[in-house]
């Protein structure tokens, strides 16, 4: 018989895994479309009770147990199942241990030991879903009901887990420690079960469970003042549009004041700066160094009156004719080198018979000489000659230079 | 340093850390601004701390003034220890510019809750990011008008009739009214103050002193929208 069962069961969970795309397929999207799968596997899944028609022209879901085991083993936050029902596990454990005490009474052993391996086997499974189920409230806790969008849906989430919180206290509640240690009597396998371990996990949960409870109220708590905040916002706005000469009344005339409303005036100015202070002369020379006086940045941008637009083109050649001056003066240069000879520039102005000013052959010579490359600047020597200012110190008059080569 | 001789080590080293930010504390209340984490969070931190609380509230006390505190003691600001006449005056139009304030501000949170599509209010250290807001209402002309409404109220004073210049303008205005900080000058980023938070309390005084259940109201006229 339970070589049968051994069988039975390999085979469905072979037949899960060897199709676990379309159990996952089905998990994920809540039912499965056979006309996307192949039909002997959907057919298959169907027959060992994986897969399920709700009604007729329904498609296809999960069985809840197979769904419950995922949920559980992926730890899927969108799972809110909670199996409240410990009223039925209380009678079930009930009932094994009275069919354990018959069997034992009647000293049909091996009755006794299927009985009590049974009973540790609800008494497990009922301390782990109540565990199982208190993680599931914590998780959807921890992240503050994420899965759903809305303060509203938030709110009415949060609802519901208070209410599982309470049905499974309630629900706890009617374990009587008094009975189960009544039921246990004197035999050490059930005081073992019954009263050691159950009890110590269900006062864990009661525990557990009330601080689940504190947590879901704090948070509702914090959902309901931002639900608050929002329609006191929506209000406000709604009470002036129905009454646009509204005006708070003068909370602040009556003879006690709100805090709230005690507001003082804003008394202080920033400090002034204290130029005798010495202590304060490196902040203070540093802050002065800093100062950048960019006047152009004050001034306002000038408008044109007419959009002057520039255009970038070819540059046009141009040459500028030499300066007939200028000429002049290279001319007296080549003739300083011809003639290797120290040669006064007036003289040679008036030699020449050149028509130039005194004055400005003088300063053409000068510059002439001033703007020579060094290398040829070095061939030359310029000597003004002159004599310094009879009234102001420190003039030199210019009457005429010489130029010869070095 | 009084306190010294009486704290054990640790708590001497956290006094002594906070009394650096003390004057700039005092300074900051004095000059009528909300503390709260988003604003300046060792002052806050520091005024949480009940040593550094009495002290700072043993200077005020000279001159007439208190630390008083709003949002579940999460805000603080400074307020008179003693009403005279003039305090009377000063509280009173403060109180008025409170009130006047009061609409554009509603408007302003209802537009960015709206626009931005979430459950809660703005509240102190919710970020806002301007160019993403922008966008959003320029794409709803709905958004866009109620912009324009409350950007011409005076509290605001824009003349704008570009959408840029006017929540510009209504952005810059609420930081310099405490409402908002921007804690990098170069990015577009606002972060709610708790001066918000003392906003909500206002109103809800408001509300319930005279009695006029905003909430249900509220409630009533989204449950005629959903029918």
């Amino acid at each position: 018989m339970s070589n049968n069962l051994h069988q039975a069961g390999v085979k469905l969970l072979k037949q899960l895994s060897r199709h676990a795309d379309v159990v996952m397929d089905a998990y994920l999207a809540g039912s499965v479309s056979e006309s996307t799968h192949d039909v002997a596997v959907i057919e298959k899944l169907k027959k060992s009770g994986i897969l399920w028609r709700p009604e007729p022209d329904e498609a296809l879901r999960l069985k809840r147990s197979v769904r419950a085991l995922l949920e559980e083993a992926l730890s899927d936050e969108r799972n809110r199942q909670i199996d409240a029902n410990v009223g039925s596990a209380f009678s079930t454990i009930k009932t094994l241990a009275d069919h354990y005490k018959e069997a034992r009474h009647n000293i049909d052993y091996g009755a006794a030991e299927a009985y009590l391996a049974d009973l540790s086997e609800h008494v497990y499974s009922f301390t782990d879903s109540l565990r199982y189920s208190i993680r599931v409230l914590w998780s959807r806790i921890n992240n503050e009901f994420g899965y759903v969008g809305s303060i509203n849906a938030k709110i009415r989430e949060n609802e519901l887990a208070q209410s599982q919180v309470s049905e499974l206290l309630n629900g706890l509640e009617m374990f009587q420690f008094s009975e189960l240690s009544e039921i246990a009597g004197d035999i050490r396998e059930l005081r073992r079960l019954l009263v050691t371990n159950l009890q110590e996990t269900l006062s864990q949960c009661t525990l557990e469970l009330s601080a689940v409870q504190g947590r879901l109220l704090e948070l509702i708590g914090r959902f309901r003042q931002i639900q608050g905040r929002t329609r006191l916002l929506k209000g406000f706005l709604l009470h002036t549009e129905l009454h646009p000469d509204y005006q708070p009344e003068n909370h602040v005339a009556h003879k006690h004041v709100p805090r709230l409303f005690n507001c003082a005036e804003a008394i202080i100015k920033p400090a002034s700066v204290d130029v005798n202070n010495a202590s304060h002369e490196i902040v203070l020379l540093e802050a002065v160094s800093k100062i950048k006086a960019i006047s152009r940045d004050l001034l306002p941008s000038k408008v044109r009156e007419h959009n002057v637009e520039t255009t970038m083109t070819e540059v046009e050649d141009f040459d500028i004719p030499d300066n007939p001056l200028k000429l002049a003066v290279d001319e007296y240069f080549c003739e300083v080198i011809d003639s290797g000879l120290r040669q006064s520039a007036l003289e040679y102005l008036k030699a020449n018979k050149l028509e130039w000013e005194a004055e400005n052959w003088l300063y053409q010579v000068i510059g002439g000489y001033e703007g020579l490359p060094d290398e040829h600047k070095a061939y030359f020597e310029l000597e003004p000659i002159g004599e310094p200012d009879p009234i102001y110190s420190g003039n030199f008059m210019i009457h005429d230079v010489e130029l010869w080569l070095a | 340093m009084s306190e010294q001789s009486r704290t054990p080590s640790q708590t001497t080293a956290s006094s002594e850390t906070t009394l650096v930010g003390t004057g700039m504390l005092i300074e900051q209340l004095l000059r009528g601004e909300f503390i709260c984490r988003t604003t300046n969070e060792d002052g806050w931190r520091a005024l949480k701390n009940s040593t550094t609380f009495d002290k700072v509230e043993q200077y005020l006390n000279q001159i007439n003034r208190t630390i008083s505190s709003a949002a579940e003691g999460d805000v603080f600001f400074c307020g008179y220890q003693q009403l005279g006449e003039q305090e009377k005056k000063v509280i009173s139009s403060q109180f008025k510019d409170i009130c006047s304030a009061l609409i554009p501000l509603v408007e302003w949170l209802v537009l960015v809750q709206e626009s931005s599509g979430q459950d809660a209010p703005l509240s102190e250290g919710a970020p806002i990011r301007l160019t993403e807001l922008q966008a959003r209402i320029e794409d709803t002309p709905a958004f866009m008008e109620q912009l324009a409404k409350l950007s011409q109220y005076r509290l605001f004073g824009s003349t704008s009739s570009n959408v840029d210049n006017q929540i510009k303008l209504v952005f810059k205005r609420l930081v310099e009214l405490g409402y908002l900080v921007k804690p990098n000058s170069e990015k577009q980023i606002y972060i709610a103050t708790g001066k918000l938070d003392y906003l909500y309390e206002v109103i809800r005084f408001i509300d319930e002193t005279e009695g006029l259940s905003l909430e249900a109201q509220a409630e009533t006229a989204t449950q005629r929208d959903l029918v």
